[in-house]
């Protein structure tokens, strides 16, 4: 760590040459990963990130560096580097000392897996695998995993600002793989929590995760391939919230509406979705994978609406690009480390609950499909195509779950999907995954109750949906 | 960091052989938007990975903190973790092959240049992009060097060193015709800077414009051309199956398979760690000197990928695909499919009609590359009497990797190094599940 009169001479001279804004963003993190290879542990790694991100803003640049080498004549040299970019005088006032800053805390004690012993991660994980491996003989490999991760965040800036946030996380994981006849299957499940050892213990039910993983992966591997075509989709909560991750939450980064490139730019206001859905982007759950106490420029996290009975009516927006948009940051500006210049990015991400029953949803559907779980999806925010391809999924026929297929790819367009949802269903659920995007790969919830929606492309291995009728 | 430190102080711990591997990377990136600079970026990185062996097993830790003062820290980590393993396999740590094919791929003329000095060239796409077509209605232009130095070093005297750097250039375009937005991108990279802008903006603008009237394609089983763009993903998840930890643990279909026929005869695949481009690497993670090799020979599976701990499973030498910082597992560099003599307009001929596939999207999601099943969001042009047509509105492409290679219809010999490091030319298919 570097000390505070360190920390005011660096910022003091950054500003110098006519900077509106600078930040020091200082990470201390630690990781232990620990892989199984069925039920023995493979190996397990120790990994160390230690180091500090400095950004420069001026109007709309942002400038930004980062090192591990905390010596001062290092962080001087970066500094040097990175002020070169401006050549006028100073236009911000020096400071003098930083303040710590106050917050409400969001994430709340914990039982900190660091106090757990490795021998009981290590046999809890097993009986997992064990519990897959003992399920069917066709599954012939399964992969597990733990990771713990520890993080303190310091970040400082040219208003005189101090502030300081711990985050602890910690996932499980299992990956089975099935194999019958020259035919391979996977089944992946990953959940994961900021609350300590108390998730593992007494909120997740851990054998019947793995229980559910090894009996959906023997389920898909004798699954005939999905028909293509165009029809109603029934998507599952939890996991199912990747659709609206995909379709809609990018768009709604100020990343890319604060410059115009994304399809729901300047269009607050107008409807953008059938009028039963709303939606919400949530930093503020207590202990949940996406939240945090304050974001990563020291804002505190906010329950934010953006989309209110089908009307878009915010952002994500972080203080920068808030910027060009005329919007102050809303606490969603995140990153992976200090390797990357923060931005805005998702927290936790929901459809909230409709009136629907999941019952009702699926008897109200003629010829369909239920897609229950997603391998992950991806979007360009400009043109607004998306695609997510699912890992667990049955077709409907006369309002009944029928059989399971296998290797569906749902695609769309932004635009027209968030229209097309006709029925939500009263169940939300969240699911843990890892976001990718220009400001590193961020752990986020993904969250829907079961929704419909009546018209999506399908894409698929298994001939035309017609054969179903 | 003292490397002889380290690898002494671990010796007094204990530790029977130890290794380190110490990275130092500087990068800085410019990019600009609407005529100013939208972000610039300066970083200066080391980071160590360190492994040893103790009572049998092998423990390792990753740090970024370089200093002597962590040596004590990092073997206890590694002393720590090596207690906990289970693994049964005898942990390897590798004494050096008899020789190395050393070459720096470090160009100092590129580590001359600085964000600031390619400025203008930035601005000089930009303008030219906005002025090629009216539609343009934003681009953004990026660039971005990186220079690293390596060193590989144990406790049997190995001391490896790589000096190396490269540039990415990337263009974005986006262009609108009333309500419809298109974009694209184009990426040079490598580590002679030499950019064509007029070809570079040619290339990004005129592949955009071609993405408007769009039609509709019915669903149906198509023969295509899949572009080398799109195709050396396919090629890459392929040939992910020739790795010998995937067959040993039962998840390749390509197991029992090595000297059998496993895609079509039109196919060879080669492995060419060697090749004098930014990819070259003359060892592998675990100091193993590489080596240039078939892997597929028309159609016949030559050899699998083996690091030293399936090699010696298997009873064969390690080929030098040893991959990963503390936990290592198969990985290959450079995979080059052999060019056939067909140019793409004649691929295009071949097919008559059908598709013509430029990108495929959600890989992550949409491909099982254990499986080989795919079905994935796909962007291209409809094929009518061997010309190409209309750009097609979105659709997906499904098929079965493992199916699809066999399937070829003829392989082009429009070659190109993607940034993933896999060469390949269009390749021709029949069989294209196609869904719109």
């Amino acid at each position: 760590m570097i000390s505070k009169k360190l920390a005011v001479e660096l910022i003091n001279y950054a500003s110098s040459t006519g900077a509106d804004f600078v930040e020091l963003f200082y990470e201390d993190t630690k990781g232990t990963s620990y892989s199984f290879e069925n039920a023995k542990l493979d190996s397990i790694s120790t990994n160390y990130v230690n180091g500090i991100g400095v950004r420069l803003l001026k109007d709309n640049q942002s400038i930004y560096g980062y090192t591990n080498d905390l010596s001062k004549k290092s962080l001087f040299k970066l500094i040097e580097n990175l002020r070169s970019s401006f050549s006028t005088s100073r236009c911000i006032e020096e400071i003098s000392d930083l303040k710590q800053q106050k917050y409400k805390r969001v994430n709340k004690s914990i039982v900190s897996l660091t106090t757990i012993e490795p021998s009981t991660i290590i046999e809890y994980v097993r009986k997992g695998i064990n519990e897959i491996l003992n399920y069917d003989k066709r599954i012939v490999r399964v992969i597990g995993g733990f990771l713990v991760k520890t993080s303190d965040i310091t970040i400082m800036n040219s208003e005189g600002k101090l502030f300081k946030k711990h985050n602890e996380y910690g996932r499980v994981f299992l990956n089975s793989i099935a194999s019958e006849n020259g035919k391979i299957e996977t089944r992946f499940d990953g959940p994961g929590s900021q609350n300590g050892w108390k998730f593992f213990t007494e909120e997740l039910d851990f054998i019947k995760l793995a229980r559910e993983n090894a009996r959906k992966c023997i389920l898909m591997l004798g699954a005939k391939e999905c028909p293509s075509g165009h029809f109603p989709v029934i998507i599952g909560n939890g996991w199912g919230g990747v659709i609206f991750h995909e379709a809609c939450g990018h768009q709604l980064e100020a990343t890319s509406v604060a410059k115009g490139l994304s399809v729901f730019s300047n269009m607050k206001g107008q409807y953008i979705a059938n009028p039963i859905v709303s939606a919400y982007d949530d930093g503020t759950m207590p202990n949940e994978w996406g939240s945090n106490d304050i974001d990563d420029e020291g804002n505190p996290t906010q329950n934010n609406c953006l989309i209110k009975d089908g009307v878009l009516v915010g952002y994500l927006v972080d203080n920068f690009n808030g910027r060009r948009m005329g919007e102050k940051g809303n606490g969603a500006c995140r990153r992976q480390s200090y390797k990357y210049n923060p931005t805005s990015r998702m927290s936790n991400t929901y459809i909230a609950n409709g009136k629907s029953t999941v019952e009702e949803i699926i008897k109200n559907t003629k010829l369909g499909l239920y897609a229950v779980s997603f391998n992950g999806g991806s979007v360009n925010p400009a043109v607004g195509d998306f695609n997510f391809g699912c890992s667990e999924a049955y077709i409907i026929k006369d309002g009944k779950i029928l059989e399971p297929v296998r290797g569906a790819t749902l695609v769309g367009n932004a635009k027209d999907i968030l229209k097309h949802i006709d029925m939500i269903a009263n169940d939300l659920g969240l699911g843990q995954g890892n976001c990718g995007s220009s400001s590193g790969s961020i752990p986020v919830n993904v969250g829907q109750p079961t929704i419909r929606v009546d018209d999506i492309t399908v894409g698929g291995r298994g001939g035309s949906i017609d054969e179903y009728k | 960091m003292n490397i002889n430190k380290f690898l002494v102080k671990a010796k007094e711990a204990d530790i029977d052989v130890a290794e380190i591997k110490i990275s130092k990377t500087t990068s800085s990136s410019i990019s600009i938007f609407r005529g100013e600079i939208d972000s610039n970026e300066f970083s200066s990185t080391s980071s160590l990975t360190a492994r040893g062996i103790y009572k049998g097993k092998l423990g390792a830790v990753s740090s970024e903190n370089l200093n002597d003062s962590s040596i004590d820290s990092l073997i206890k980590d590694i002393k720590t973790n090596a207690t906990l393993i289970e693994k049964e396999e005898e942990p390897i740590i590798y004494q050096g092959s008899k020789d190395y094919k050393k070459k720096n791929t470090f160009n100092k003329q590129l580590s001359e240049l600085t964000t600031s000095s390619v400025l203008p060239l930035l601005y000089e796409i930009e303008r030219k992009t906005k002025e090629k077509d009216s539609r343009v209605s934003d681009v953004q232009v990026s660039f971005q060097i990186q220079e690293e130095e390596f060193v590989f070093a144990n406790s049997y005297g190995l001391n490896l060193k790589t000096h190396s750097n490269y540039f990415v250039l990337v263009g974005e375009v986006y262009m609108k015709e009333g309500e419809i937005t298109k974009d694209n991108y184009t990426i040079k990279f490598g580590n002679k800077f030499e950019i064509n802008v007029d070809e570079f903006v040619d290339e990004l603008v005129k592949e955009c414009s071609k993405k408007f009237n769009a039609i509709p394609i019915q669903n149906g089983t198509y023969k295509g051309v899949i572009d080398r763009d799109a195709v050396a993903d396919l090629v890459n998840a392929l040939i992910s199956n020739a790795s010998s930890e995937q067959t040993q643990k039962h998840s390749s279909i390509f197991e029992g398979k090595e000297g059998q026929k496993v895609v079509s005869s039109k196919i060879t695949i080669d492995e060419l760690p060697l090749k004098n481009n930014v990819f070259r690497t003359y060892f592998d993670s675990e100091g193993v000197a590489t080596q240039n090799k078939t892997i597929i020979k028309n159609g016949v599976l030559e050899t699998l990928f083996y690091n030293l701990e399936t090699a010696k499973k298997a009873g064969k030498e390690s080929t030098g695909n040893g991959q990963g910082a503390s936990s290592i597992g198969v990985g290959f560099t450079n995979i080059t499919v052999k060019k056939g003599r067909l140019t793409k307009e004649e691929l295009i001929n071949k097919v008559n009609n059908g598709v013509y596939i430029t990108s495929i999207t959600g890989l992550h999601a949409g491909l099982d590359p254990r499986s080989g099943d795919f079905s994935l969001q796909a962007e291209g042009f409809l094929i009518k009497n061997g010309k190409l047509d209309n750009f097609l509105t979105l659709f997906t492409v499904g098929g079965n990797l493992f199916r699809l290679f066999n399937d070829v219809v003829a392989v082009g010999n429009d070659s190109k190094l993607m940034l993933s490091s896999i060469e390949t030319p269009s390749i021709a298919f029949k069989n294209l599940k196609i869904s719109a």
